[in-house]
């Protein structure tokens, strides 16, 4: 049982101009598997290490069960992490590597084995006790290098882009390998990576740093479908969310944003958020999956359609992805359409849009409007 | 047989090869050949074999030139100057590797300076402090300038070496519960090992050859090292051409030894990180 509260950390290394992490809060309940995810030097590893007690606290506080332990040293913490490089002594065997936690906390040594056994077999490294780790495959390392945390029992798991070493086939298999095994033991988690996809499918929350500070902290698709700002737009998503310059505009009684190459009808419940940004400027955003060839059958009520120019045509075998010019300007959208498409370079096209999916952000903050 | 290509490329680096085997190995043989002759014999003809053989030669001089002692005393500093010199040198460089702390760049500057300093300049300082000290002429005393004296050198291969061990492994070892002697002992020690024993086996090679230090701090013969009994054969007026080369022989063994068993491991630690 550990809650792990992190409140105003901040970090400014010497000699650094901006601080590397800036007022960061966030709370990870008891069993649960909190995600930092961001892009390289976003601070989210610092924020990792000051939890881990790794390195200094410029400010703020870190708690584990409402005991703040800025002044416990890391060793007195009860944390186990698992490292990007895995950190496994190369001098060591694997079953010495797994026991060399154990060893320093006077436990007895039946009991350290029958540990490094039980880990062991959970991870399926039963047979390679006896390695050194150069004679270990990547994947290999990696179940080390988690045995080792887990051997420990600890309060919290710390997580440094642990995958990231490994080819993808590889990751994915390790991911799922990852997320059971800490469904099964339960312990509060912390894990940080830049990967978009592991904090989808892995993370029960997604803590979102860019910069220094926290963005947008939530469930995985819940901060997909409302992401809090442009940044968050564009990270999450692969291809990322289209964003257009608009204008909002009254006509005919309803509120319309006015694009270079098109005008999109917002729906209701939009429209009545935007009242201050009528006849001013906002961005426009799109996901790839709400962008159709033609019109979906049924009701085509709430679609629009953007007249368009295929600039390039990217078949990825289960689908495809088209680049498109809007007619009238130079804004360039990506449509994730079906595999099937006829479409070829150069060749004109009427966009259809879900104008229901539409996403609207302030461009002077570039936060979410709507 | 047609030569192929490939082994026409070689043959100019075969030629070097054999050439440098010659020359360096060559004195080698020479020396040793003469170790088993008498002076009169080498005399007569300076590159015959030996015939007869005189081994009985190596007995003398371990008994009646006092070899023996010399042997032993030359043991004693350079195995006390070289365990020192690794326990120091590598803690020191450990913590140059691995932490940042006030001042650093002026210790490992203050350190590294012995590198450039030249015996001949600190030799007058270093016998005024070791008589203050009373440990003139005292293998104690050589003891403490070889370690002085070679531990730049020793910081500076074990720096090098330590700070390319991964960070990350300092910092599991610290969240499993390790003080930072213990990483230093169970982490950086093992894992530097190569680069350790190559410095071990410098240093040893370095100090076991010694001269210059040894002749101007110890004067009384029952505390001379081995390379100051090599003088025994040589006066002003003559020179025992073959009790110095069965001198030689029992000076340079040890180092042969020491070579032949760990050249391999010297040349890993001393190209480590240098191809990755």
């Amino acid at each position: 049982m550990a809650i792990v509260t992190v409140d105003g950390l901040c970090k400014q290394f010497p000699g650094g101009t901006a601080p590397a992490v800036h007022d960061v809060s966030f709370t990870v309940a008891d069993r649960e598997f909190m995600v930092l995810l961001g892009p390289s030097g976003c601070g989210k590893s610092t924020v990792l290490r000051m939890i881990a007690g790794l390195e200094p606290i410029t400010s703020g506080t870190v708690s584990i069960d409402g005991q703040v332990v800025n002044d416990v040293p890391a060793k007195a913490r009860d944390i186990a992490m698992v490292f990007q490089s895995y950190a496994l002594y190369p001098h060591m065997t694997v079953f010495d590597n797994l026991a060399f936690g154990l060893r320093r906390r006077d436990i007895e040594q039946a009991e350290v084995a029958r540990r490094v056994r039980a880990a062991a077999g959970k991870l399926e490294l039963s047979e390679l006790l006896q390695r050194k780790p150069h004679a270990l495959s990547g994947g290999q390392r990696q179940r080390v290098a988690v045995g080792r945390a887990i051997v420990r029992d600890p309060k919290v798991f710390l997580f440094d882009e642990p995958l990231s070493n490994l080819d993808a086939a590889l990751r994915v298999s390790t991911r799922n390998e990852l997320i059971k095994q800490q469904r099964e033991i339960g312990t509060t988690s912390i894990y940080v990576t830049h990967d978009q996809v592991e904090a989808m499918t892995m993370g029960d929350r997604i803590c979102i740093m860019n910069q220094g500070k926290v963005v947008q902290i939530g469930r995985p698709l819940e901060v997909y479908r409302n992401p809090a700002d442009t940044f968050v737009a564009r990270f999450l998503g692969n291809p990322p969310m289209n964003l257009l310059h608009g204008r909002i505009e009254q006509r005919d009684g309803r509120v319309v944003a006015q694009l270079a190459g098109g005008r999109l009808s917002l729906p209701m419940r939009t429209a009545s958020a935007l009242g201050r940004y009528v006849g001013g400027d906002v961005i426009v955003g799109v996901r790839p999956e709400d962008l159709y060839e033609s019109l979906p059958p049924g009701d085509p009520v709430p679609f629009a359609r953007l007249p368009a120019r295929v600039a390039a045509v990217e078949p990825l075998g289960a689908e495809t992805l088209l680049m498109v010019t809007l007619e009238g300007s130079e804004a360039e959208l990506i449509a994730r359409i079906g595999r099937d498409t006829a479409l070829r370079r150069g060749d004109r096209l009427d966009l259809a849009l879900d104008t229901a999916t539409i996403h609207l952000f302030d461009p002077r903050t570039t936060k979410s409007i709507a | 047989m047609r030569l192929g290509m490939k082994q026409l490329r070689r043959v100019p680096l075969f030629l070097f090869v054999g050439f440098y085997t010659v020359v360096t190995g060559g004195p080698l043989v020479w020396v040793a050949m003469m170790s088993l002759r008498t002076t009169a014999e080498i005399f007569r003809d300076p590159y015959g074999f030996p015939s007869p053989v005189h081994w009985e030669k190596f007995a003398d001089a371990w008994v009646k030139s006092n070899y023996g002692t010399y042997f032993w005393n030359s043991t004693i500093v350079v195995v006390a100057a070289v365990a020192l010199v690794t326990a120091i040198g590598a803690m020191a460089a450990h913590c140059l590797a691995r932490y940042t702390f006030r001042g650093n760049r002026l210790v490992r500057f203050g350190i590294l300076t012995g590198l450039v300093l030249p015996p001949q300049l600190v030799i007058l300082a270093l016998f005024q402090i070791l008589l203050d000290i009373n440990l003139y002429n005292t293998l104690a005393g050589l003891i403490l300038v070889y370690v002085a004296t070679h531990i730049a050198m020793t910081v500076y291969i074990l720096e090098g070496f330590f700070a390319q061990i991964p960070q990350d492994l300092f910092d599991a070892a610290r969240m499993d519960g390790y003080s930072d002697f213990e990483i230093f002992w169970r982490v950086t020690v093992p894992i530097g090992a190569p680069a350790i024993f190559t410095t071990v086996t410098l240093n040893f090679i370095v100090l076991w050859n010694e001269f210059l230090f040894a002749v101007v701090l110890l004067t009384d013969d029952d505390r001379r090292t081995l390379p100051l009994g090599l003088m025994h054969f040589t006066g002003s007026h003559q020179l025992d051409v073959g009790m110095a080369a069965t001198g030689l022989m029992i000076a340079m063994l040890p180092i042969i030894v020491i070579y032949a068993f760990s050249s391999e491991t010297m040349i890993k630690g001393m190209t480590a990180g240098a191809v990755r």
